[in-house]
Formats: structure tokens, C-alpha cells, sequence
């Protein structure tokens, strides 16, 4: 049994927002932001980081919020799936998704949306080896994968045009 | 097919915004307040006489609020299949034995999961361990223990049989005599699993009304309600499933489970809202698998490699409880009956009780196993008769309109284009039999190429058997879809939208999708056996049919016109040839509340897939007419092999699939990208691994399924044989089953063109390549 050594009160900067929560020790990143504060977006697979299905973004990188502590992420910024794009507009690599047909489940999709926009800030166009080993710790049973990586290069070559 | 707008295009996913948002509820994101965690103990036994129970210990830990076993239940028993000759042979909460390791014997519900996984470590079960058999063939045996003493027996003198089906036609014997070459082999598929990403989960909330609230995780909320109602003693209208996304299930989320089960009851206890997730390590190890079969085959041909006789023998193992084990085995005949021309057959199925954890329906339900023997045996005989394998395919490939050996007919079957075009598209008669390197011929890497073929139903007739659909207008000429689907990720609500959106020229953003709730919605099929496109779609159409008749019919009285001579577009109603005489459906229905006192606008529809309800199709017989609707398809695989390390790479898979009208190109893609990835790692690298009923790689790490280093290149190539037309129904078949199936004979036979080795099981791992090439 897990022993019980008190809650603690943190603070959390999530998708902008900062929260003081009180928390267990053992309480993972991805128990806090779907049971205390209802982000469900960030989806819970396997509880131990295989699947990747709980990617989140620290300061703009991914990490699995699964294998995190909660109180180990108060000095980032998180950002979750409700936190990349704002009311109703999309951003290019969610509507990169659903044009592609890269989502069927989608319980993987917002890990792989997530993922992929943390791979096209840092490389706007990445080679289709470089996208598979961004989204290499992200397992999806529906797509068979290749419909992924064109959404990936439909984003980028969006995301490019737009600067440019 | 001109004038479509909706039907035939490729319309992105209506619930696409939702899932790429995080906005997309599914059950495991589901809770409502005053929820406890509930957790099941598991039986470490694979075999044992439960001989007490005692939960005094648990009960009195702080934060508990109900425990629950055998004796807390009603007693009844449920199956996956529930006839007279196969009876229900599960408790929901195992009762005085336990039958596989991981079998559910007690349930908890507690404030939070620590308590509640404290609560199971306080529950002591006395065993009394039994002699337990493992392997189908042992178990068949007659000295083998006894799974199910009390049981029917369905054969004697053998005591473990959970199914058998008896099937044929013709003269075997006469066949074989008159056959210029015979083959016989035997061919083994390994345990696999579905490896659905949203874990299973159930919440179940008890209304003190006397409602029971359950969300749960399945393909279908009509088949999840009637079980779930039964196995608690409680009217149909007493139990409500709602919707929720479903994370993927592919066949293992379909029937009655445990944990939907002991959430309802210890809810109905606790009088709280009660939620059961299973651990990824639970369903590994305790939830259950696809199933392998050993396949026996004996074939004779004609000297033109004409198939004159097929006799096959087919073992499957069920499990501890019979599951889809008595399906498995009627199945894997249709998928033998169904592609290739058989004048005589001799079919004998088993399924076989064993200690492992039961099993269920995974993608393509016995095709790819059994289609993997028939089509490597097929490449076989057809290099024995100097044969080219799209010659011997297209020699056998049946025709549309044939008639099939069990009544059923197929209508519309592109399978000759299919092999056709899939073999003009590769080049397959160019580069088959070249033993190809890609770099000389010291080369240690080898390319080849190999083709199978497959054919799946589209619905049949199992509860519920039929599918209703409900239109309704909107005042501002919107409508809303009632609709008993579910969408697991296949894209139902889309479709059904896209066909409504056709009907009545309604944009699809201006359709509501109410969907897979059963207090609002009507029955329907569900999203297994195959049949969604073909019969909720049908009814969808039927539906939007009636609406868009009652909308003319409100227009020729508005506009004095004639309703043949009317015109629907642009959520518009006209005269033809005029189009200043014109009405929008929003003043169509204001005009028909003036009219009619507030008569809505609604239309129903309903769909089955076959009317001949008499001539139901026996699992134990296959008599009986089975399905109305076919799709077929050939696929080409083209694989490397590495003659050193004995790894082998799909390089390519081109899909050459009839599946009718497509109803949304974009969709059929995703299903046949994402089936060709299944299929691949069937092949080379999926395989529950258990040893004594236990599993030794409960895990995503360990049950290694394909990533996206593991992508072939997936091709598709339509045969479209099936055209839309307006108010007729139309055969759009079966698109997420069956192109799971043939690419596994296709790549054993391209390994074979490589490099010359025959594999007869799967996976095709490099130790067996190795040893095929003599070199381990």
C-alpha cells in the first residue's frame, strides 16, 4: 500500500494559468490535471509512459505526464491539449490532422498533436525521419501511422508558407 | 452518380474538431460528483475450487463503501453467444471455482483507489487448486481435466468441446478421387491481442430513482443494455446506457464484462456513483485476446487449378468460458465459403475449452487465420501445377451474382478486378519468381512479392439484427440525427451524417448527431460484425427519405405545384425549371406548424440486413442464410528479407478493395491504413506471450505492437461495384474487417518468392526464417 505523507500545496503554471493545488507527493502531473482541475484532454493509456497518450509540453517540450511527479512541475510552464488552441479556431497542425484523416479514436490524437507542435516550433520542416523519431514514443492501433506523418508535413508545409 | 454532394466525397470527421482539441468525452474522462474507485481481486489460480470467501476485514477499512461477490449477485449467467445448444456459462463474479488466472471473484468500491486496493489485499479466498490443461489439443484429449463438469456436452466422448460447427457440401471424397493434385498441411496462428488505447472502464451510477446511469467503454450500447440488465435482475428500462468516445476497441469491447458488471452492482450497493478502469497489466493479463487457430487443410485441385475439394479441420482455443469461441469457428467457414469458387467441402470447427482467459472477436474474426492458410496453400498448389498465383486466384475468384453453397447471394463481387488490379499496379507477374536482390546476387537482402485475397460480410443477423434511424427537422431547417451508433473511431456519426446531409441537401454542420444513448436514441446493429455502413446507414437514408417526402409534400400544397415536379437543394424546395417558386425548409416548417398544429417534421427509418428471418443462420450447421452483403479484396505485399539476421520488412501493401460505394473515400483509406498496420504486426512482431494461464508481457514495452518506425507503404486501389442511386438502397459494404486478412498470406508467400521458405505459423520471426534457410 502507498503510504500517505500528507498533502502539499503547490503552484502550477498551466496553459497560462497558475494554480495552487494541494497535492500528495505520489499524485502524478496527469492524475492532477485530470481529476483536480478536469483536463481531460490529456489522455491516461497505460500509466507508464509507453503510449504517450498523456503528452503534455514543459516550456514548449514534450513530456509524459504520467511519469511525473506533480509537485517536480512548478517551476514550467505546461501546456495541455486545452491549452494550444483558443475557442473555436484551430491551429495548423489540428486542422493538418482532420484534413489528413489522422485521427480515427482519437485517444492518441491530442499526445500527437501536442508532440507534433512542439517538433514544427523547433524544426518548421522536418525530414520524415525526423517525424518519426518526435512521434516515435506515440502508439495509435487506428491510423497505421501514415496519414500521421502526412498531417505532419501538411502542418509543416502550412506553417512555412504562412512565414514566409 | 452525378449531383452528389455529400455521399461518395471526402468529408472530414464530424467529431474531428472535438478529438483534436481534448474536447472529446470518452468513459474514462467521465466524473460525476460523489464518485468511488472500484477494483476487482483476480483469481492467481488457473484452475481451483473457490472453497470460502472472506471480505469481514475489508469491510471494516475506513473509506470502504461496499464489497461485493457471488453471493451479492443474482446468479445469472452470461455468454458471449446465448443459445439453447450454447447455453450462458460465465458468472460475472465467479462463484465456486475459478477457471483462468485473472478471473473476477470480488469487487470493492472505496473512496479512493489506495483504499480501495488496500480493501482487495484484505479479502481472503481459500482454494483448493485443480489439474489445469493449457493447449486446445491436450485439452481435447479424453484423459484432459474437466473445465465445465456441469455442462452440456456438445461432443462425447471429448469433455472441453465449447463449439463445434459441421459444415459441407458436395463429395469430398469424389472431389479428391477426381483431382489431378492434392495437398494437405497444417497451418497455426498465434494469441494476439486488440491493444485498444482507452483502457476499459465503466462508470455506473444508481439513481435513487431506481435508474442505473452506466457509461461505458464497448461498441454498442443496445447489446451492452440488455446483458448488463439481465446478469442484474433488472428491466431493460431500468439500465441506461449513455454515450461516450470510444478509444479504439477492434472486437474487445463487445460484450458483457466483469468491471461493467461490478461498478453496476456495487453502485446499486453504495448507493454512489461507482468507476472501474482496468490497468493496462489487468487487461493483458486478465481481459481477453484474439484468438489462433490450427488450421488443417487438405485441398485438390484440377490440372488448370480449378479448386475441386476442400477439407478442413479447425481447432480453436476458447478459453475458460466460451466467449466468441462458438462464433470464431462458424466464421472461419464463411471466410473459406466466400472468395474462391468450392464445389465440395468438408468443414469441422472446434472451439475448445481451456484455462487461458477468454477470448473474443479481434479484427477480422478468424479471416486472417484462416485465409492465411488457404491463400499460402493456394501459392503452393499453384507452383506444384506451373501456375502463376493470379492466374490460379483469378481461376477460382467468384463472379457477382453467384449464388453461394448456404443460399446467400453474392450480388455485386469485384474480386476478378481486385486481383487484377492489384497485379497490374505491383507488376506482380513481372518481378514474381525473380529471386530479386536489390544489389546483385551476393546481395544478403532479398525482395519478393506475394498476393492473398479475402472476403467479409457486412452485417448479419445477431441482436440486434437491425438498425433504426430517426431525422428530425428543425425549425430554422437544421435536423437532428438519432442514432443508436457508436462511433469507435470509424467514423459512424460521419457517415450517417453525410448520407442525411445527401437526402435532404442539408450542410453537414447543420446536422446534430445524437448518438449510442439508449433512453433518446433507437436500436441499432453496433459497431461490430461489420454491418454499420451497410444497415444503420440504410436506415439513415430511409429516414431522410421520409422527411425529405413529407417536405415535398408541404411544398406542392405552398407552392400548388406538383410534387413530382418539385426539386430539393440548398435546404430549398422548387419547382423545376422555376426557380423563383421556391420555399426554404425553415418556412416549409413553419408552414407545417400553421398547417398541421406543430406537427414536427420527422422521418424513421429502418434497415436490416436480411429479411428472411426464418432461415437464421446456425453457428453448429452454418444452414441458414448468413448475409446479404459482401466485400471483397486482393492485396499485394511486397517484403525484404535479410538472409542473415532473418528480419523481414514490408516494404509495400497495396490494397485492392470493393467495398461498394464508398460513402467517404478519406475514411475507407483510414480503415485500410489502419488494418494493414494491424496486419503487419500479426505478422512480424505481436504476440501475447503466456505460460501456465499466466501472461509474461503485460505490457505496451513487452506486447511490442507496430510504432511509427514500423510503417509500410500502404496503397489502396478502389473496385467500385455498387453505385449510389438517389431513394434506392445501396450495397456499400463492409470496409474494417476484412483487409485485415488477406496481406498475411501475402507477405508469407512474397517471403517465400524471396527466399524460398514456406512458413506455416505465425509470426514470422527471424529465427524461423533462419531456420528456414538452414542456417539456426
Amino acid at each position: 500500500m502507498v503510504e500517505y505523507t500528507g498533502k502539499r500545496l503547490i503552484q502550477l503554471n498551466i496553459n497560462g494559468e497558475q494554480f495552487s493545488l494541494a497535492v500528495e507527493p505520489q499524485e502524478t502531473l496527469l492524475e492532477v490535471l485530470r481529476n483536480q482541475l478536469g483536463l481531460t484532454g490529456t489522455k491516461d493509456g497505460c500509466g507508464t509512459g509507453e503510449c504517450g497518450a498523456c503528452t503534455v509540453l514543459m516550456d514548449g517540450k514534450p513530456q509524459l505526464a504520467c511519469l511525473l511527479l506533480a509537485i517536480d512541475c512548478q517551476q514550467v510552464k505546461i501546456t495541455t491539449i486545452e491549452g494550444l488552441s483558443t475557442g473555436r479556431q484551430l491551429t495548423s497542425v489540428q486542422e493538418a490532422f482532420l484534413e489528413e484523416g489522422a485521427v480515427q479514436c482519437g485517444f492518441c490524437t491530442p499526445g500527437m498533436v501536442l508532440a507534433t507542435s512542439a517538433l514544427l516550433t523547433e524544426n518548421s520542416r522536418p525530414s520524415e525521419k525526423e517525424i518519426k523519431k518526435a512521434l516515435e514514443g506515440h502508439l495509435c492501433r487506428c491510423t497505421g501511422y501514415n496519414k500521421i506523418i502526412s498531417a505532419v508535413q501538411q502542418a509543416s508545409a502550412k506553417m512555412t508558407r504562412n512565414v514566409t | 452518380m452525378g449531383g452528389l454532394d455529400y455521399v461518395g466525397k471526402r468529408i472530414l470527421r464530424k467529431d474531428g474538431p472535438l478529438k483534436v482539441t481534448g474536447q472529446a468525452t470518452y468513459t474514462v474522462d467521465i466524473r460525476p460528483s460523489g464518485l468511488l474507485t472500484g477494483r476487482i481481486l483476480r483469481s492467481p489460480h488457473p484452475h481451483a475450487r473457490i472453497l470460502n470467501i472472506d471480505i469481514s476485514r475489508a469491510l471494516q477499512l475506513a473509506g470502504v463503501r461496499a464489497v461485493i461477490t457471488a453471493k451479492d449477485a443474482p446468479g445469472i449467467k452470461h455468454g458471449f453467444v446465448e443459445t439453447p445448444r450454447y447455453p450462458a456459462d460465465q458468472w460475472p463474479l465467479a462463484a465456486n471455482r475459478v477457471r483462468y488466472v485473472g478471473e473476477e471473484i470480488a469487487a470493492v468500491a472505496a473512496v479512493d483507489s489506495h483504499v480501495a486496493a488496500e480493501a482487495l489485499s484484505l479479502i481472503r479466498v481459500d482454494y483448493e487448486p485443480l489439474p489445469a490443461v493449457f493447449e486446445p489439443e491436450e485439452a481435447m484429449g479424453t484423459d484432459a481435466p474437466e473445465i465445465h463438469p456441469r455442462h452440456p456436452k456438445i461432443t462425447d466422448p471429448f469433455s472441453n468441446i465449447a463449439g463445434k460447427t459441421d459444415s459441407g457440401w458436395g463429395d469430398v471424397a469424389e472431389g479428391f478421387a477426381r483431382s489431378h493434385y492434392v495437398r494437405e498441411d497444417r497451418f497455426q496462428s498465434h494469441l494476439r491481442t486488440h491493444g485498444y488505447l482507452e483502457p476499459q472502464v465503466t462508470v455506473a451510477d444508481f439513481e435513487s430513482s431506481g435508474k442505473l446511469n452506466v457509461w461505458t467503454s464497448s461498441q454498442g450500447p443496445f447489446i451492452k443494455r440488455a446483458k448488463l440488465a439481465r446478469t442484474l435482475g433488472l428491466a431493460q428500462s431500468a439500465v441506461r446506457i449513455h454515450q461516450a468516445y470510444v478509444g479504439g476497441a477492434f472486437g474487445g469491447k463487445i460484450d458483457l464484462f466483469s468491471h461493467e458488471f461490478c461498478a453496476a452492482l456495487l453502485s446499486l450497493k453504495s448507493g454512489r456513483p461507482v468507476k472501474i478502469e482496468a490497468s493496462r497489466d489487468e487487461i493483458f493479463s486478465a481481459y481477453r485476446h484474439g484468438q489462433p487457430l490450427i488450421v488443417e487443410l487438405k485441398t485438390g485441385v484440377k490440372k488448370n487449378g480449378a479448386l475441386l475439394a476442400q477439407q478442413i479441420r479447425v481447432i480453436n482455443n476458447c478459453g475458460a468460458y466460451r466467449g466468441s469461441g462458438a462464433v470464431i469457428i462458424f466464421l472461419s467457414w464463411g471466410f473459406v465459403m466466400l472468395p474462391y469458387r468450392l464445389p465440395n467441402l468438408k468443414y469441422e470447427g472446434f472451439a475448445v475449452y481451456t484455462n487461458n482467459s477468454v477470448r473474443a472477436p479481434q479484427r477480422g474474426h478468424g479471416a486472417p487465420q484462416i485465409r492465411f492458410a488457404v491463400d499460402s496453400q493456394l501459392d503452393m498448389i499453384a507452383a506444384e501445377l506451373g501456375m502463376d498465383p493470379i492466374a490460379i486466384r483469378l481461376k477460382n475468384a467468384r463472379q457477382s451474382g453467384e449464388s453461394l453453397p448456404n443460399g446467400d447471394n453474392v450480388h455485386n463481387c469485384g474480386l476478378s478486378q481486385c486481383i487484377q488490379k492489384a497485379a497490374d499496379h505491383t507488376g506482380f507477374q513481372q518481378k514474381y519468381g525473380r529471386k530479386r536482390s536489390t544489389a546483385g546476387p551476393t546481395d544478403p537482402v532479398r525482395r519478393g512479392i506475394g498476393i492473398g485475397v479475402s472476403s467479409y460480410f457486412s452485417g448479419s443477423l445477431i441482436y440486434p439484427n437491425s438498425s433504426s434511424v430517426v431525422v428530425k427537422m428543425n425549425d430554422d431547417g437544421s435536423a437532428t440525427l438519432l442514432t443508436g451508433a457508436l462511433d469507435i473511431g470509424q467514423g459512424a456519426e460521419t457517415i450517417l451524417c453525410q448520407i442525411v446531409a445527401e437526402e435532404l441537401k442539408i450542410p453537414m454542420d447543420e446536422i446534430e448527431v445524437i448518438a449510442a444513448d439508449t433512453e433518446t436514441t433507437p436500436v441499432d446493429i453496433g459497431s461490430w460484425i461489420s454491418g454499420n455502413a451497410y444497415v444503420t446507414g440504410n436506415a439513415a437514408r430511409v429516414a431522410a427519405t421520409e422527411v425529405r417526402k413529407k417536405l415535398l409534400e408541404l411544398a406542392a400544397e405552398e407552392l400548388e405545384a406538383n410534387p413530382d415536379d418539385l426539386v430539393v437543394a440548398n435546404k430549398s424546395v422548387y419547382v423545376a425549371g422555376s426557380p423563383d417558386r421556391r420555399l426554404s425548409y425553415g418556412q416549409l416548417i413553419a408552414a407545417g406548424i400553421r398547417k398541421r398544429r406543430g406537427d414536427p417534421l420527422i422521418g424513421e427509418g429502418h434497415w436490416r440486413t436480411m429479411k428472411d428471418v426464418p432461415f437464421h443462420p446456425s453457428l453448429a450447421t452454418t444452414k441458414g442464410r448468413w448475409s446479404e452483403n459482401y466485400a471483397f479484396d486482393a492485396q499485394v505485399a511486397e517484403v525484404e528479407v535479410d538472409t542473415e539476421t532473418g528480419v523481414v520488412r514490408l516494404l509495400r501493401a497495396v490494397t485492392a478493395h470493393d467495398c461498394g460505394f464508398p460513402i467517404n473515400p478519406l475514411l475507407v483509406e483510414g480503415q485500410i491504413d489502419g488494418q494493414v498496420s494491424m496486419a503487419l504486426g500479426h505478422a512480424f512482431m505481436e504476440e501475447v506471450r503466456m505460460e501456465a494461464g499466466r501472461t509474461l508481457n503485460p505490457s505496451f514495452l513487452e506486447y511490442r505492437m507496430p510504432t511509427i518506425h514500423q510503417v509500410a507503404v500502404s496503397e489502396h486501389i478502389d473496385v467500385i461495384t455498387e453505385s449510389y442511386q438517389k431513394d434506392r438502397p445501396y450495397r456499400t459494404k463492409e470496409v474494417g474487417e476484412g483487409y485485415v486478412s488477406a496481406i498475411l498470406a501475402a507477405i508469407a508467400n512474397a517471403i517465400y518468392d524471396a527466399v524460398g521458405v514456406r512458413l506455416f505459423e505465425t509470426p514470422f520471426t527471424p529465427e524461423k526464417i533462419l531456420k528456414g534457410l538452414g542456417k539456426i
